[in-house]
């Protein structure tokens, strides 16, 4: 793909609005807590636009993409089955703990709920993970922009990391945010063209749909068994693995999303958040992946696209640019890759921010230098942003060097990720859940993750302590070592804590369901209260699964 | 605090004002797959939801003051 000069000045332009918006709220930063928390003040509908935007990195853009092209309109499920049903559980459930808990991380909330250790092993396995994916989206980026524009892979990582640096070095987590705002209007405007581009041309949902197998324009026809569909799962696999326990995981737990929220100016706010940005979740299919299957039929067409290929086989990751380069002229096609580099460096920044914050509060205040003036703490977030984005430059080398480890790290990664929810969910909703149950739940849950990996295989992959079992896709195997690990991670906990001491209730007032005065927010209008909204969000997500099913 | 309305709909009304021109310039300059002047009306599209951005923001700065 050949880029025109007006393409680089769109480019620069952006990098410009960046660092200004950088610029001017660095005066607006007295203390670690405008720093590392944006101070609660941030308007909702920022705070949501945000909360979906720190997700939506350019990862996402590349692989939902090539993933529509290769597995159809099922791939879907990740955002009807495996988001919203979570985004709305976490606004109205969730949020009034910990927002109303005044903690100002997820690893600090466990900290009140329950004690010291289960909040480090919290904070230390979040802190490693958010560098390692800041690292390895880096690479991503540096990878994507040799392949398609011919930059060399240190110009790449080494211009976004500066200027990453700079905006949240200046103006700190309310900078990340504007500035994932401004990523997703870009990736609205820079993408939604295309898709609609891509279907006309391919004739529309119908012309597609004569075009491609019938397995990949049907999101549930498909799922009665694993053998029907290409993802390899089936309805109960699917459901409980990544719409329950991965999904649940992942957007109710994730200090990376929810500190996004609880960055809201009110309770109020804090709980819409989640809730409202699964409206414009719940569209990105049609944005992300519809134009992967678009782009499969327009290769079946004879019109001039090929699906791009390496190594024989299709390259999926390279649909999205390959789309772009066939529909786009300069101008736009500077559009649609700032979009691209946007979101690949406001995930770095969603990664940095989250980072400092747990570093400087859950890590550094909690055990290397407790009772200091909070000016020192504000140094501290700032010097550990630096820290952050040069340790995920050495993360992304790493990555580039050995492309074995960074597989082994993603698969540590979600052992150690898919038990969380468990102890979350006994945490809020069960008082008598103690320290010791939910840190040996963690750890018990950890392992059992582990441990159905090596019992099981998939295309070659598991069993390294024996093979019990084959799984259809490494995908199906994924969903059931996180059922496995939630599993393990309930039990153990709940078993555990009735061994345990409880808690006395009146330290557990405003952590735990039960024991939390709830402020109804009546003689509101309905869209500005959360569970009208929840009903709202809710009911379209039926409808958008029965249309497509 | 800075509205990020503000210098969101001004780099978006700049950019729908480059991409509206270049449009016009260039007519004939579309992707290989399309005839559409698809600068021309993304252009247009930016254009105007950038100045809706900034309608917005002048309207939050005046009931403030």
């Amino acid at each position: 793909m050949k880029l025109a000069f007006v393409d680089y000045f769109i480019l620069a332009l952006y990098f410009l609005l960046v660092l200004g918006i950088g610029w001017l709220l660095r005066k607006k930063i007295s203390t670690s807590g405008d720093f590392l928390t944006a101070g609660h003040s941030v308007p909702v509908w920022i705070t949501s636009l945000a909360f979906l935007a720190a997700n939506l990195g350019a990862q996402e853009l590349v692989g939902m993409s090539g993933n529509g092209a290769k597995y159809g309109i099922m791939t879907a499920h990740f955002y009807w089955v495996g988001a919203v049903p979570a985004m709305i559980f976490v606004g109205l459930f969730m949020m009034p703990f910990y927002y109303g808990s005044r903690a100002r991380s997820v690893p600090e909330y466990l900290k009140l709920r329950f004690d010291e250790k289960t909040r480090t092993l919290n904070a230390l396995a979040f802190a490693v993970m958010t560098i390692f994916s800041s690292g390895i989206s880096m690479y991503a980026l540096g990878l994507l922009m040799r392949l398609v524009l011919g930059w060399s892979f240190e110009t790449s990582v080494l211009v976004s990391a500066a200027i990453v640096l700079a905006y949240t070095f200046l103006g700190g987590l309310t900078s990340a945010i504007y500035n994932e705002v401004l990523q997703f209007f870009l990736i609205v405007v820079g993408f939604s063209p295309l898709a609609a581009l891509a279907v006309w041309k391919a004739g529309g949902w119908s012309g597609m749909a004569s075009r491609v197998p019938a397995v990949m324009t049907h999101s549930w026809k498909y799922m009665g068994s694993a053998h029907q569909n290409p993802m390899g799962i089936e309805v109960f696999g699917m459901v409980a693995g990544l719409g329950f326990v991965l999904s649940f995981g992942y957007w109710c737990t994730d200090f990376l999303v929810i500190q996004r929220a609880m960055a809201a100016n009110s309770m109020s706010a804090a709980r819409r958040t989640p809730v409202l940005a699964a409206l414009p979740k719940m569209m990105m299919p049609f944005i992300v992946i519809v134009p992967g299957i678009a782009a499969l039929a327009l290769s079946k067409m004879a019109v001039g696209y090929d699906l791009p290929m390496k190594n024989g086989g299709p390259d999926y990751d390279q649909v999205l640019t390959t789309l772009m380069g066939k529909f786009y002229p300069s101008g736009m096609l500077g559009v649609g890759l700032t979009g691209l580099m946007a979101s690949f460096m406001s995930g770095m920044a969603g990664n940095v921010t989250a980072f400092n914050t747990v570093f400087t509060y859950d890590i550094y205040q909690s055990h290397i230098r407790p009772n200091a003036p909070d000016s020192h703490y504000l140094m501290v977030g700032r010097l550990t942003t630096v820290g952050g984005v040069l340790l995920s430059v050495g993360a992304a080398y790493m990555a580039a060097s050995y492309n074995t480890i960074n597989d082994l790290l993603q698969l540590v990664f979600s052992f150690v990720n898919a038990p969380l929810f468990a102890t979350f969910l006994l945490g809020m909703f069960w008082r008598r859940t103690t320290g010791h149950g939910a840190f040996f739940g963690l750890l018990s849950g950890t392992l059992a993750a582990a441990a159905t990996h090596g019992l099981t295989l998939a295309e070659g992959k598991g069993a390294w302590i024996a093979n019990l079992h084959e799984f259809p896709s490494p995908m199906a195997q994924n969903f059931y070592i996180a059922m496995s690990a939630w599993t393990v991670c309930f039990l153990t906990t709940i078993g555990v804590s009735m061994l345990s001491e409880p808690r006395p209730e009146r330290e557990l007032t405003g952590l735990v369901y039960g024991l939390t005065e709830h402020k109804h927010d009546e003689g509101v209008v309905w869209y500005k209260r959360p569970a009208p909204l929840a009903v709202l969000v809710g009911v379209l997500a039926i409808i958008l699964n029965l249309w497509f099913a | 605090m800075l509205d990020l309305r503000l210098p969101s709909g001004l780099f978006f009304t700049l950019l729908g004002v480059l991409l509206v021109a270049m449009g016009i310039l260039n007519p004939a300059d579309h992707g290989a797959l399309t005839d559409l002047n698809v600068n021309l009306y993304c252009g247009l599209a930016m254009l105007v939801f950038g100045l809706f951005l900034l309608m917005l923001a002048r309207r939050a700065s005046r009931k403030q003051s």
